[in-house]
C-alpha cells in the first residue's frame, strides 16, 4: 500500500439533494450525483474513463455512462458488502488511476433507499435458493431476525455488557450527529437537535438499539471524482490527498452476524483497517482533528473508536462524553451530521464531508485539518481511508 | 332392525298441555374427554387435525383439540329429544357458537321453553362450560311426528 | 387495528358474490348405513330409539327408523382425505381472496341453522349443494373487524342414485372472516392457521445435515473428521486444518446465553412481538442463534442457562429454539 500512498486525490464531490422520497428513478439520482462532482472537479463526462460501485448499486455503470454520454471506460469494478465499501470503492478507483489503468474514475452510489426498497425493513423474503449467501441467512432469518437492526442489536448487547456502555454512551454519539445535523443545510434533520433526553425516551427497535441509535432511511446520490495528484493539482478545487486507503476481512468477519469469535464487541476487521491507514500514512490517531465514523448504528461507533485507537479498549463510553465529540470537542466526529443526521448514503456521504474539511469548506469546519479519517460500514467487511491536504 | 326398545315401553308422546312456557328442561351434562371429542369428530365424519390431534391444534393456536360444530348440532338435539321423547320431531336447531369445549371440560345444557302453540315449541338452549357460552340457539320442535304435513315418504 | 387499516370492501366488490352457487352438487359416496347411524348415536349419546329401532319408530308414526337430522350434512362430509369441499369453481376462493387481500385473514364460524324438511332413512343417496346467501358489510366484533359470510346447503334424499330426491333440509352457515385485534388469537375454527408462514431456511448441500437434525430431534453440528473442530456455521472444509471429510455430532442442547436481541419493530408477521433471540455458548463450544418465543423479556440475560426445543414449523421443517433451564430465573 505504501506505494499508493500519497499518488492519488479526490478532485470533486457531488451529490443530489438527500431526502425521504427523491421523486425521481435511482439512475436520475446516479447521473445528476455524477455530473455535479465532475462539474465540482472541473470535469467533463467525456473526462471519464473508470467507474466504481457497489455490488449493491442497481444502476449499471452503461447506464449511467450512457446517460451522462461519457466515451470509452477502461475500468470498472465494484465493491461487495453494502455499506462496508465507500473506502474500497475508492481504494479501487486510487489503484486504477495510480497503475494507469485509468485517469478519471468516478464513485457513485445512488437510490431511492426511503422511498423504494427499505433496507430497514430487512430480508425477510430472502430466497431460498440453495446458495452460500442465502444459506447464511438460514441462521437468523427464520428466527425472526431480519434487518440490519436486529444484527447490530446482538452485537450491541455484547458490547455494552462486556464494555458497561450504557444508554447514554450511544445517546452522546446520536446527540453529537444530530447537533451537526443541525447546522447542515443538506441535512435531513437541519435546524432539529436532540437531547439525551429524548434519546433515551425514544422508542425500541432492536433492544439495546431505540429509534435514535439507528441511522436514516435515505434517498439520494453521492458521486466522487479520483485522479492522480498531479493531475489534481491542476483542478480547480484543493485536492483531498488519499494518504491511505484499506479494506479488511479478518477471521471472525461476517456480513453483520459475526458472532462466533472469542470477543464479538471488537471489530477484528476495522482493527485491520486501521492498522494499514495509520501504518501506510504514516500517521496516529494524535494526527486526526475530525473523522468520519460510519454511524449505522451508535454502538459501533464506539467499538470504532477504540478500533482506531482514538481511546483505549472498552474506553469509548467515557471518550464521548461531555460532548468530546462534538464542535469543539476533543475529536469531533460526523461534522455533516453523520448518517444519524444528514442522510444515509451508505457512507459515500462521509467521504464528501472528509474531503470538504480538508478543502476546509465544511458547514461545521474544524480548524487546520491536515488529515481525516473515513470509515465504512462497521460489522460487515469494511473500508477506510485517511484523507489529507497536500503537501 | 331388531327392536331395542319394545314399543309399549316407549313413552308417550309430550301432550301441548304439558307444556308451558318458562317450563326448564332438565339438564344435560356431558363430560367431555378426548374420547368423546375424537369418536364424535370420526362419527360425523370431520377429520380436520383440530378434533384429533393434539399437536396440530396447539399449533393453531387452542390449548386443546375440541369438539367440531357438528357433534354440537347433535348433543343440542339430543338434549331436546331427550325431553321431548321419541315422537318429537325437529324442526330447526339454530345455534350461535361460542367458546370451544375441550377434553376436561364439562359441557352443561339447559333450555327453557319460549313458545307452545299447536303443538309446535320453541325451546332456548344454552351450552356453557367453566369457559363461558359453547353454544346458545334455539331449537323448534313439533311434539307428535305427525302432527303436520312433515314429510312422512 | 384502526379502521384506517381495514377499511372493508365495498358493495360494489361484494355483492356479486351473492347467490354465487359454490360449485357443482355434490351426491354422497354411498347410501345412509345404519351402521353410520349407529356410530353416530354412539359417540353422541343419544338413546333415542327412533334412529335404530324400526318398531320403535313406528310407534311413533314414522315408517321407519330415521337418519338423526342433525346428521343432515354428515353424509355429504368428504372423509378422511377428501377435497370435495373446494373446487375450483367455488367462488369462495374468489371471496376469501380479496377479503385476505383487504386484511381480513383469519376465520371462525358464528353460527350454525339446520332447518329439517323431511326425513332421511338408511338406503337414502343425500345430494348437497350449497350457495352464498350474503356477505355483510364490515362490523367490529370482539374478536376484530371483518365481513360475515353467511352459506346455504340444501340436501336433497332419494332412494335411488340417480333419482331425483326431495328437499329434506337446509344447513345456514355464517363464518366471521377477519383482521384479529390481536395476533395469534385463533378462533373455534383455528384463526391461526391463516397466518403468514416464517421465513424458511435456504438449504443446501452445506447445511442440509442440520435441518435433517432437528426433524429427528437433534442439534447437529459439524465435526472435521480430521482434527476434531467443531464447527457453526456450517462449511464444507475445515478452516483449522482445510480437511473436507467432516462429520456430525448431536449437541446436547444445553448452553449459556452469551448475547441476545428484543425485537420490536419491524414487526414481520410471522412472528410475535417484543421477540426475544438469543445467541447462545452451547456447552460443547460453539454458538448458536435462536428465538426464544416463549420467554418473556425482563427474564433474559447474558449468562443464563437456557435449553433447546424444538418445533415443527412447516411439514418439513422443524426448528430449535431456547428456552430458561428449569431455576434460571432470576
Amino acid at each position: 500500500m505504501s506505494m499508493l500512498s500519497g499518488k492519488t486525490a479526490i478532485a470533486g464531490i457531488g451529490a443530489t439533494e438527500f431526502s425521504k422520497d427523491s421523486g425521481r428513478s435511482e439512475l436520475q439520482l446516479a447521473a445528476e450525483s455524477v455530473l455535479a462532482a465532475l462539474n465540482d472537479a472541473g470535469l467533463t463526462p467525456a473526462d471519464v474513463d473508470g467507474l466504481v460501485t457497489y455490488t449493491m448499486e442497481k444502476n449499471p455503470e452503461t447506464e449511467v455512462a450512457r446517460a451522462l454520454g461519457m466515451g470509452n471506460i477502461t475500468y470498472f469494478g465494484r465493491v461487495n458488502f453494502g455499506g462496508g465499501a465507500p473506502g474500497a470503492v475508492v481504494l479501487q478507483a486510487a489503484m486504477a488511476v495510480a497503475t494507469g489503468v485509468a485517469d478519471v474514475v468516478v464513485c457513485y452510489r445512488a437510490f431511492n433507499e426511503r422511498s423504494g426498497r427499505r433496507f430497514g425493513a430487512g430480508v425477510q423474503d430472502r430466497g431460498t435458493e440453495p446458495s452460500a449467501e442465502n444459506a447464511g441467512y438460514a441462521w437468523y432469518t427464520p428466527h425472526g431476525i431480519v434487518t440490519p437492526a436486529q444484527w447490530a442489536a446482538m452485537t450491541a448487547r455484547r458490547y455494552m455488557h462486556d464494555s458497561g456502555a450504557t444508554t447514554e454512551a450511544l445517546g452522546a454519539v446520536a446527540v453529537a450527529a444530530r447537533r451537526h445535523a443541525a447546522t447542515n443545510p443538506k441535512a435531513w434533520f437541519y435546524e432539529r437537535p436532540i437531547t439525551l433526553a429524548d434519546h433515551a425516551e425514544s422508542r425500541w427497535i432492536a433492544e439495546p438499539l431505540r429509534l435514535l441509535d439507528c441511522c436514516q432511511e435515505s434517498d439520494g446520490g453521492q458521486a466522487l471524482v479520483i485522479v492522480s495528484a498531479e493531475r489534481a493539482r491542476d483542478l480547480p478545487q484543493k485536492p483531498a490527498i488519499i494518504k491511505a486507503a484499506a479494506q479488511g476481512i479478518a477471521a471472525p468477519t461476517a456480513m453483520m452476524t459475526a458472532y462466533y469469535g472469542d470477543d464479538i464487541g471488537h471489530l477484528e476487521e476495522m482493527t485491520l483497517v486501521a492498522d494499514q491507514l495509520w501504518a501506510d500514512a504514516q500517521l496516529s490517531p494524535a494526527d486526526i482533528p475530525t473523522a468520519i465514523i460510519y454511524d449505522h448504528f451508535t454502538p459501533y461507533v464506539l467499538m470504532q473508536l477504540e478500533s482506531f485507537g482514538f481511546c483505549g479498549r472498552g474506553e469509548a463510553k467515557d471518550f464521548v462524553r461531555d460532548g468530546n465529540v462534538e464542535l469543539g470537542g476533543r475529536l469531533p466526529i460526523n461534522t455533516h451530521g453523520g448518517q444519524l443526521g444528514e442522510a444515509y448514503i451508505h457512507g459515500m456521504n462521509g467521504v464528501a464531508e472528509g474531503v470538504r474539511q480538508i478543502r476546509g469548506t465544511a458547514v461545521n469546519q474544524v480548524a487546520n485539518v491536515e488529515n481525516t479519517v473515513v470509515t465504512g460500514g462497521a460489522g460487515v467487511p469494511t473500508s477506510g481511508l485517511i484523507l489529507g491536504a497536500d503537501g | 332392525m331388531t327392536s331395542e326398545t319394545s314399543s309399549s315401553s316407549l313413552r308417550p308422546p309430550l301432550q301441548a298441555s304439558e307444556v308451558a312456557i318458562d317450563d326448564e328442561l332438565p339438564p344435560l351434562e356431558i363430560a367431555i374427554d378426548r374420547t368423546f371429542v375424537i369418536a364424535a369428530a370420526i362419527a360425523t365424519r370431520d377429520y380436520q387435525d383440530v378434533h384429533h390431534d393434539h399437536e396440530a391444534a396447539v399449533k393453531r393456536g387452542a390449548p386443546d383439540i375440541f369438539l367440531n360444530i357438528l357433534t354440537t348440532t347433535g348433543l343440542v338435539n339430543r338434549f331436546v329429544t331427550d325431553w321431548a321423547g321419541p315422537h318429537a320431531r325437529i324442526n330447526k336447531t339454530a345455534i350461535r357458537l361460542g367458546m370451544p369445549a375441550h377434553p376436561g371440560d364439562t359441557l352443561t345444557f339447559t333450555g327453557t321453553v319460549t313458545e307452545s302453540a299447536d303443538g309446535v315449541v320453541t325451546v332456548s338452549i344454552d351450552g356453557t362450560t367453566a369457559r363461558g357460552s359453547h353454544a346458545s340457539g334455539s331449537v323448534t320442535l313439533s311434539l307428535s311426528a305427525v302432527a303436520d304435513s312433515g314429510d312422512q315418504r | 387495528m384502526s379502521q384506517d387499516e381495514h377499511p372493508g370492501l365495498t358493495r360494489e366488490q361484494l355483492d356479486p358474490f351473492a347467490g354465487k352457487s359454490c360449485g357443482p352438487s355434490r351426491q354422497s359416496r354411498d347410501p345412509i348405513a345404519p351402521s353410520d347411524i349407529r356410530s353416530w348415536i354412539d359417540a353422541i349419546g343419544d338413546t333415542n330409539p327412533i334412529y335404530v329401532d324400526d318398531d320403535a319408530s313406528m310407534a311413533t308414526g314414522r315408517s321407519s327408523v330415521i337418519a338423526p337430522p342433525a346428521m343432515l350434512q354428515v353424509w355429504s362430509m368428504a372423509g378422511l382425505g377428501g377435497t370435495s369441499k373446494s373446487t375450483t369453481q367455488d367462488p369462495r376462493k374468489e371471496l376469501f381472496a380479496l377479503l385476505d387481500d383487504a386484511g381480513f385473514t383469519s376465520v371462525v364460524a358464528t353460527n350454525c341453522e339446520q332447518e329439517y324438511l323431511g326425513d332421511a332413512v338408511p338406503g337414502d343417496w343425500i345430494t348437497t349443494s350449497e350457495v352464498i346467501e350474503s356477505v355483510s358489510d364490515v362490523k367490529d366484533t370482539g374478536l376484530g373487524r371483518g365481513h360475515f359470510i353467511t352459506t346455504v346447503m340444501s340436501f336433497t334424499a332419494s332412494p335411488d342414485p340417480l333419482g331425483d330426491g326431495e328437499l329434506i333440509g337446509r344447513q345456514r352457515w355464517r363464518l366471521f372472516r377477519f383482521a384479529p385485534k390481536n395476533r395469534g388469537s385463533g378462533g373455534q375454527a383455528g384463526g391461526d392457521s391463516d397466518r403468514p408462514p416464517r421465513p424458511r431456511p435456504a438449504i443446501n448441500r452445506d447445511n442440509a445435515f442440520f435441518f435433517e437434525g432437528t426433524l429427528a430431534g437433534e442439534l447437529r453440528i459439524q465435526k472435521c473428521d480430521s482434527c476434531g473442530t467443531l464447527r457453526h456455521p456450517p462449511s464444507p472444509a475445515c478452516g483449522a486444518c482445510q480437511s473436507f471429510d467432516w462429520s456430525t455430532v448431536a449437541m446436547s442442547g444445553r448452553g449459556t446465553i452469551h448475547s441476545f436481541v428484543v425485537n420490536h419493530h419491524p414487526q414481520v408477521p410471522a412472528f410475535d412481538y417484543p421477540l426475544v433471540v438469543a445467541l447462545v455458548d452451547l456447552e460443547e463450544g460453539v454458538r448458536f442463534v435462536a428465538e426464544m418465543p416463549d420467554t418473556d423479556r425482563e427474564d433474559v440475560a447474558i449468562g443464563l442457562p437456557v435449553e433447546v426445543r424444538y418445533r415443527k414449523q412447516e411439514d418439513d421443517l422443524v426448528m430449535p429454539h431456547f428456552v430458561l433451564a428449569e431455576g434460571s430465573s432470576q
